[in-house]
């Protein structure tokens, strides 16, 4: 078998493993060592891919190339990450005695089943396979999304469900009608929805079938992606579901949805021109972008506040994407990869001291938690400076690269109205951060959080903190590397 | 012949589908559902047969025995299990929902006729009926507060998705469609352990309680 065939059997194995149960330190090393080597198999596909070959497995069903590389490397290390802190997490709640034997069995079976599913995703090269995968992640983060089985994680993993499922059923509508639009020139069989293959005929794809069936497709995967108008299954899902999965969620399902996002755009743009699919990302992103703003001002609660910054910065993605060229999909692209690379910390410190706290409203955790939980909070303000996109940290640069890419388009009116929605959501976060961990205390009222200590938890937030910092000033050559290839993929050719 | 046959079984499952927007019986709406799969089967029997596509046999039998009898003995089980049988008055009433309703296929039909294959005449019944099943799916999912009956509008979606897939393109490959159904059969299964879990902490089925989380 290949290397890539491993790479996706490894997250499988570890999910039948983790089902089955058994005593806790087996399950922990089964599920750390599990995505440890799935995170190494994915940079040895990467590797591979930078070596020259192009990786591909069942015929050309899966198919690494610049794109899938990158966002293959990129779910990779988000799903080692969350596994490592899931544990801590899992150890934290054990001792609190929140755990049924049913609840660990879920976590250590479907987290890993999910990371399957993502890495699927991003190896896609067969539009119906690529369907079918990010069903899959759907259903495997349902039920981490009702872990704690509490009203509100109920109502959270409902929502989520049939808002998913509707999403899908008009991806796949948009799927057929791709299909269609090609009129028998694809062939048959299960090598007709490869992706290559319709990029191969698409001047010849019926403009009109084609158009409807980009707009199902976008706003199918756009729904997964947590794009405005559809985003509103995030605040809830990512509110409820652990941390843990919260970033498999918010990173993991974010970068496989826009993974689908730009198969649909390049398809249309081979057939038709990048206008039509690049509008229609760019309106989507720019809504998102806005619709995040107020809620980010009046939000109640930690985690709903990453969510609507993570519809922010899909937001900011898609406007990348839609402005077009090199310069918009490099921008895009980079700021997906520090995007990735940063989050793991926000989710990892705010559920910190979301669990210090025993709480993750704001009114519950109270102001001035600097004070109280020095390290977490310390950490979750770093996230603050790392998400907003302060210089000197990595996103400032994509996004002053998007920005640049818009000035010099087409499109400067609507880049206009970008740049001051950022300005006010970079505003907005900084409002909630600052109230939160650096206003007064409020003495003896105040909500006594749990004392801190360095816990398994609390090493995987530093290291990820760590990482976030040094990958502001040093990204790995061949990570850059990944990203001028996925970029040449996106931009390339206009 | 098999384009009486086509239309027909078409116009069945409009039929079925407007039922289900005036009914309140939960088991109705359910047997409805079957209905309109086995038709959805049909459609696809009579396809397999004029132009001996045999994969398309396939299809059918996976749609007949998952969609027509699998699914619908899963939901009637959960309705018995959990001892609510009747859907609430919806957001909008009977009548109204029927009028939005005839507007929606109206949309349907037009839209269908921009396709290449559009003014044939089975192509464009099929693609029609379909697209306005589309659409009447998420008009009963926005007015609806009964979890199953939420669960029943995406499958409606589902279906009206299959059936576009039949009239334009004779059907999706094979393994496609295989890996398809396996995830929409695990949807609905997931769909109804939650509705068993909702019911146990809430009592009710009313998704229209579920709203806590504002903001």
């Amino acid at each position: 078998m290949n290397l890539l065939v491993w790479t996706l059997a490894a997250p499988l194995m570890t999910a039948v493993a983790g089902s089955l149960g058994g005593p806790r330190r087996w399950n922990e090393a089964t599920l750390i060592g599990g995505l440890s080597l799935t995170f190494a198999l994915c940079l040895g596909t990467a590797g591979q891919f930078l070596g020259g070959a192009i990786p591909t497995a069942f015929g050309n069903t899966l198919r690494v190339d610049g794109l899938s590389a990158l966002v293959l490397v990129l779910c990779g290390f988000v799903g080692w990450v969350s596994g490592l802190y899931g544990v801590g997490y899992l150890r934290r709640n054990d001792a609190g005695g929140f755990l049924t034997p049913r609840m660990l069995r879920e976590f250590y079976g479907l987290v890993p089943a999910y990371v399957f599913a993502m890495l699927l995703v991003s190896v896609s090269n067969n539009l119906g396979i690529l369907w079918i995968a990010v069903e899959l992640t759907t259903l495997a983060s349902v039920f981490l999304v009702a872990f704690h089985n509490r009203d509100t994680s109920l109502e959270a993993a409902w929502k989520f469900l049939v808002l998913g499922s509707l999403g899908l059923g008009f991806a796949l509508l948009g799927t057929v009608l791709l299909f269609a639009s090609a009129q028998g020139r694809l062939g048959e069989g299960m090598s007709a929805l490869e992706w290559t293959r319709f990029m191969r005929v698409a001047p010849s794809l019926h403009p009109f079938t084609l158009r409807l069936g980009v707009v199902f497709a976008l706003i199918g995967y756009g729904t997964k992606a947590g794009l405005a108008p559809m985003h509103t299954w995030k605040p809830d899902a990512y509110r409820e579901a652990p941390s843990a999965t919260g970033v498999l969620m918010a990173v993991g399902m974010l970068n496989g949805a826009l993974y689908c996002l730009l198969r649909i755009h390049l398809i249309s743009k081979a057939a038709i021109g990048a206008d039509f699919s690049a509008g229609l990302l760019l309106t989507l992103g720019l809504l998102s972008v806005l619709v995040a703003m107020p809620f980010l001002l009046i939000q109640w609660n930690l985690k709903r506040l990453l969510a609507y910054s993570s519809i922010e910065h899909v937001g900011i993605m898609a406007v990348g994407i839609g402005l077009g060229g090199e310069a918009g999909a490099f921008g895009a692209l980079l700021h997906m990869t520090y995007h990735s690379l940063a989050k793991p910390l926000a989710f990892f410190s705010a559920g910190t001291l979301a669990q210090l706290h025993r709480s993750s409203d704001f009114d519950k955790i109270g102001s001035g938690t600097l004070g109280r939980t020095p390290v977490a909070s310390g950490l979750f303000l770093l996230a603050a400076v790392i998400m907003t996109g302060s210089p000197p940290f990595g996103m400032f640069f994509s996004e002053i690269t998007i920005l640049r890419a818009g000035f010099t388009g087409p499109h400067t009116i609507a880049t206009s109205v970008f740049l001051g929605a950022l300005v006010v959501l970079f505003c907005g976060f900084w409002y909630q951060a600052g109230r939160m961990t650096l206003g007064p205390d409020p003495g003896r009222n105040a909500n006594t959080p749990e004392p801190e200590v360095v816990d398994l938890g609390m090493a995987v937030a530093l290291l990820t903190a760590l990482i976030a910092v040094v990958s502001a000033f040093y990204l790995p050559a061949p990570l850059t590397a990944l990203i001028r290839a996925a970029t040449k993929v996106v931009g390339g050719g206009a | 012949m098999t384009r009486d046959v086509l239309i027909l079984c078409a116009a069945g499952m409009l039929v079925s589908a407007y039922l289900m927007v005036g009914q309140k019986a939960l088991f109705t709406a359910i047997r409805l559902y079957a209905v309109q799969s086995l038709l959805l089967g049909t459609v696809a029997i009579t396809m397999a047969i004029a132009d001996r596509r045999d994969e398309l046999f396939v299809m059918a039998a996976l749609t007949i025995t998952l969609k027509s009898a699998l699914i619908p003995w899963f939901l009637m089980r959960v309705i018995d299990r959990i001892g609510i049988h009747r859907e609430i008055e919806p957001f909008l009433n009977v009548p109204a929902s029927l009028l939005v309703c005839l507007g929606l296929t109206a949309v349907g039909y037009r839209v269908s006729t921009g396709f290449p294959e559009g003014t044939q005449g089975v192509t464009h019944h099929l693609v029609g009926v379909a697209l306005s099943m589309l659409l009447i799916g998420l008009f009963l999912m926005v007015t609806r507060k009964k979890a199953v009956t939420q669960i029943l509008a995406l499958l409606t979606v589902e279906n009206a998705v299959f059936l576009v897939a039949l009239g334009i393109t004779s059907g999706m490959p094979l393994v496609v469609e295989l890996g398809i159904s396996f995830d929409v059969i695990l949807a609905v299964l997931m769909l109804g352990i939650l509705v068993h879990r909702i019911v146990d902490r809430f009592e009710s089925m009313d998704v229209s309680r579920l709203s806590k989380l504002k903001g």
